[in-house]
């Protein structure tokens, strides 16, 4: 034998062999029985893609099922993230075959490399590159909107979401680069038109070619769609509405079912093309509107600022009717082209003046020294209260987006706190000047309220039709007598709205030219229609437009046009029978 | 010689059994290709080699230990001359690459050869001695340094694997063997990546403990005074390389040796997919053919260097467990041959193969599960590789050898 104590030394031998394998043993125990769960889970992030199915964002129709928004197939070229050599590799190959350059995040495993790309990328990639490079096409909905600027501010448009709007809670359902909506109806109305959606599994190799589809069947989930949202608009009076503004100024058109405050239209000129928000190739057209200063992305309609002007007289007509200061008959002093208060000459639109006018003749004529006299009596808390009855400096309710301004409905302390109290300031306010600021939305419910017995709607471009809201201390006299009045102005000899007369539908309107910190005057009327209960409530507004009845009239008149030829086609029976007297 | 009772059946089976089931494995790893019946028919030839080697007389590996390990350090030179593939690791036998020879493997078994010829020949007291120990440190290190040329590192460090179990099994004190490992573990001690700031701490406690304990028991200052001049040596050119001379990228590569984790797409990819495919195996395995990491091509390199992983994923603990049983029943069987042989040669000859082939199990199955570096060196018996299989073959057909001889002093 070798040596002595040879036993001994086996023995030291063998120990370290032990040694050496209870580390294998210890780890591989460790490997395989204690943390089995977490590699099984690793074993199946490798293979296993996971696939969202989204689900196709539901359809925005107007009030007769003519398609608003849509989706069409959009394709997307996608890439499989391997090491960042063979990256550079594929991504150089694509621009080489695609001429362009292609920006990318090596965030996920599977990135966007191009989107929204046209037919023949996808032929190409199909042809010439998939087979060498981890790469797909994806065909995914984009949003459509085929009436283009007839109706981009009240559907509004999607974005893609932000990173940092995910940190947002109720942003669960999304991943970055998910279109949601940013304005209009598809803002307000994201959740149920978004549906959810869907997830489906695929098996995959380490070069990310697929082994198997469905692995997992009872882990999937289909999508559930989103929801179609049928809206209260009537494409044919939008288009008039879009039509008749000039398209040389801003303005606005409101027009509202008077009843039941649904929005028959709403237009705001300039308008824009929203699809260029959702295609992924329109970043120069998206920055264009944003920087454009006619700001044709401002929703005018709920947004816009301006003084109304001579529309505003019915409030004070309506307050000093309610307190008995004026009836039909009585008269002030004869209006001689201006009056003086205090130091201030306030003067009326016709410089010879109107002579001597009773409450009819003054709206008809729109005289500001009637109106002057008026308030001299009733005094700024009485006007006041009634016109904050008649919704002014109160935000409407309407369901868009982005919020509307309401305007400003000045009180005495507004004053104080700034120049200091004057009654001229009243004189101002009572004729729709001075601090006063509107929006077109609060003119078309204000008219509503004057034609309708005496409510504030909701204006609404979906239903139901939220809760009417009565305004407090309106007689049925008042209102028939100003409704009198207003019609006097469409119909009466010396009527400012003389070319709102619509042939078949009997209208009451009011004009009004304001003075706005714009060059030249704010067109402005507001019109019902029929005068004995109304359908229709119009609010116009023309910036810088000039005359009210000679610049928003007409719009107007176009306006009603389309609603009544819209209304005989829908009741054609009952059309016939008006015009006709009756069976 | 008697056919049944001097011949290491229970060895010869075992072995057998082993390349089975790695054939079995490599079908599994690469079904697509027909590398399986390759290594079907490797082992055929090597396994016919190795009973062959038991008909030979033992006195002939005697003889001819010296010669082979010229002979080796032959073929090493010529790789690093003619040497092919990528890194060039082989030497082209037929025209074309399709049969090939790495060098490196044959030189394993000649140099352990030497060793054990040049340590046998010596009494059991000069082995202690600083001149024996000198040559015995460049018999081997002749070979090491000539395969780290390649570059080889993992094989080069299998060629240091046999030298400290042949000289403790050739009469070395352990003391002494500690005393030759100290500026080893000087080194490992004062590395500054391992310990990161604690780097001084551990290795002056290291520098004290082990002074200490050598004054103690060897109790001459002269000896004491030495090793600690040695290791402080070793240490502080350990620390003065790291911080001064190397550069940052070379600074990076060895961090990356040590940690591949950091680079998961990169040089970590290999041992993370590795550690993925054992995991997720769990007690049972996925099944025969069932591997997802294997079939998926997610793990690299299945059916060679990580064959291990294969059976982890496909068996299991239950499979993997098995495999190491068989390595241990091995490498106990080559222990058990060295205490049994007729020399003091062929004794450390056996002693010098038991150990090489427990340094290549523990290095390759430690890098499968990530508590080694990967080095590339196969799994004996069962990785995919002809030289391999051979080298392996030529081992037990020496340890049969001396089985067989025994008896015959």
């Amino acid at each position: 034998m070798v040596l002595e104590d040879w036993g001994r030394r086996m023995r030291g031998l063998l120990a370290i062999v032990a040694v050496l394998f209870s580390v294998l043993l210890l780890r591989l125990f460790h490997l395989q029985i204690t943390t089995a769960a977490d590699y099984a889970k690793e074993s199946e992030d490798n293979r296993i893609a996971q696939k969202r199915l989204k689900a196709p964002r539901g359809l925005i129709l107007d009030r007769d099922g003519e398609v608003l928004a849509r989706n069409r197939a959009s394709y997307s070229i996608m890439f499989t993230r391997g090491s960042r050599e063979s990256d550079a590799e594929a991504v150089a190959a694509v621009e080489e075959a695609l001429d362009t350059e292609v920006r990318y995040h090596r965030r996920s495993r599977n990135i966007r490399l191009l989107r929204d790309v046209d037919i023949e990328t996808v032929a190409i990639v199909a042809e010439r590159l998939q087979d060498d490079w981890a790469l797909s096409v994806e065909i995914e909905p984009q949003r459509d909107y085929p009436y283009s600027e007839l109706v981009s501010h009240l559907v509004g448009y999607l974005g893609e979401l932000q990173e940092t709007e995910l940190a947002n809670p109720g942003t669960k359902r999304y991943v970055v680069g998910d279109y949601v909506g940013k304005t209009g109806v598809e803002k307000v109305y994201e959740d149920s038109l978004r549906g959810i959606d869907g997830v489906s599994y695929i098996e995959v190799d380490a070069r990310h070619r697929l082994k198997h589809e469905h692995p997992f069947p009872d882990r999937e989930r289909s999508y559930i769609p989103g929801s179609d949202i049928r809206l209260t608009l009537d494409l044919d009076i939008q288009r008039a509405a879009m039509e008749a503004l000039p398209d040389s100024l801003a303005g606005s058109v409101v027009a509202l079912n008077a009843q039941t405050g649904a929005i028959l239209a709403l237009v705001s000129k300039p308008s824009f093309d929203p699809n260029a928000f959702v295609s992924y190739r329109a970043q120069e057209e998206r920055r264009q509107l944003v920087q454009d200063e006619a700001r044709p992305l401002l929703n005018r309609a709920t947004q816009g600022s301006y003084p109304p002007g001579s529309t505003l007289k019915m409030v004070g007509a309506v307050a000093a009717l309610e307190m008995g200061i004026t009836d039909t008959l009585s008269t002030f002093e004869a209006c001689a082209g201006s009056l003086q208060i205090g130091d201030v000459v306030f003067r009326c639109n016709n410089r010879e003046g109107h002579g001597e006018l009773n409450l009819l003749q003054a709206v008809e004529t729109s005289c500001n020294i009637y109106f002057n006299h008026l308030a001299q009596i009733l005094g700024m808390e009485a006007w006041w209260s009634c016109a904050d009855r008649l919704g002014f400096g109160h935000s409407t309710g309407v369901d868009l987006l982005p919020e509307e301004r309401e305007g400003l409905l000045p009180t005495r302390r507004y004053y104080r706190e700034r120049e200091g109290w004057v009654t001229g300031h009243l004189m101002n306010l009572v004729i729709g000047q001075g601090a006063m600021l509107v929006n077109p939305l609060q003119m078309a419910r204000y008219v509503a309220a004057l034609g309708n017995g005496g409510y504030l709607v909701i204006p609404h471009v979906v239903g139901p039709a939220p809760d009417l809201l009565t305004v407090e201390g309106l007689s049925e006299n008042t209102l028939a007598i100003v409704r009198t009045a207003m019609r006097r102005v469409v119909y009466g000899e010396q009527g400012t709205g003389r070319r709102v007369a619509v042939e078949g539908l009997d209208v009451a309107g009011k004009s009004g030219t304001a003075q706005g910190p714009r060059e030249g005057n704010d067109a402005w009327f507001i019109a019902f229609a029929p005068t004995e209960h109304p359908e229709i409530a119009v609010a116009v507004v023309v910036e810088g437009g000039g005359g009210g009845g000679s610049v928003a009239g007409p719009v107007t008149r176009k306006v009603l046009e389309a609603y009544r030829d819209d209304r005989n086609r829908r009741r054609p029976k009952m059309a016939r029978a008006e015009l006709g007297g009756g069976d | 010689m008697r056919w049944t009772r001097e011949f290491d059946l229970v060895l010869l089976a075992t072995t057998a059994m082993t390349m089975v089931f790695g054939i079995t494995m490599i079908y599994s790893a690469a079904s697509a290709s027909s590398v399986w019946r390759d290594q079907a028919m490797f082992s055929i030839g090597a396994l016919l080699l190795a009973a062959a080697i038991v008909y030979v007389p033992d006195k002939v590996f005697y003889d001819l230990a010296y010669p082979l390990y010229i002979f080796g350090l032959l073929l090493l030179l010529a790789v690093l001359i003619w040497g092919t593939g990528e890194p060039a690791r082989w030497l082209s036998l037929s025209p074309g690459n399709r049969l090939r020879l790495q060098p490196s493997e044959f030189a394993k078994i000649t140099t352990i050869m030497a060793l054990a010829r040049y340590l046998g020949d010596q009494g059991s007291e000069a082995v202690g001695r600083p001149r024996t120990i000198s040559a015995s440190l460049v018999l081997t290190l002749v070979p090491l340094v000539l395969v780290m040329q390649q570059p080889d590192l993992g094989t080069a460090v299998s060629f240091g694997a046999a030298l400290l179990p042949m000289l403790y099994w050739a009469g070395m004190r352990p003391l002494h063997i500690f005393f030759l490992l100290s500026p080893l573990l000087s080194v490992v001690f004062s590395f500054e990546p391992l310990w990161q700031n604690q780097a001084p701490i551990v290795f002056a406690l290291f520098i004290i403990v082990s002074s200490v304990i050598i004054h103690l028991l060897l109790t001459r200052l002269w000896l004491t005074a030495t090793l600690l001049a040695v290791n402080l040596g070793a240490g502080l050119v350990t620390t003065y390389l790291w911080s001064n001379l190397l550069r940052g990228y070379q600074k990076a590569r060895i961090m990356t040796f040590l940690d591949p984790e950091s680079e998961p797409l990169g040089a970590g990819w290999n041992i993370i997919q590795s550690k993925i495919a054992i995991g997720s195996g769990g007690p049972t395995g996925q099944g025969f053919l069932q591997g997802t990491q294997t079939n998926y091509e997610f793990l690299p390199a299945a059916h060679t260097d990580f064959i291990f992983s294969v059976i982890g994923e496909e068996l299991g603990f239950l499979g993997a467990v098995f495999v190491l049983a068989l390595f241990l029943f091995l490498i106990w069987r080559s222990l058990y041959i060295g205490a049994m042989a007729n020399s003091r040669y062929h004794s450390l000859l056996a002693i010098g193969l038991g150990s090489l082939l427990t340094f290549h199990v523990f290095v390759n199955v430690g890098m499968t599960i990530g508590v080694i570096p990967v080095t590339g060196l196969p799994l004996p018996f069962l990785s995919y590789g002809g030289s391999s299989l051979l080298t392996n073959c030529i081992s037990i057909g020496l340890l049969l050898n001396i089985y067989a001889h025994r008896h015959e002093y």
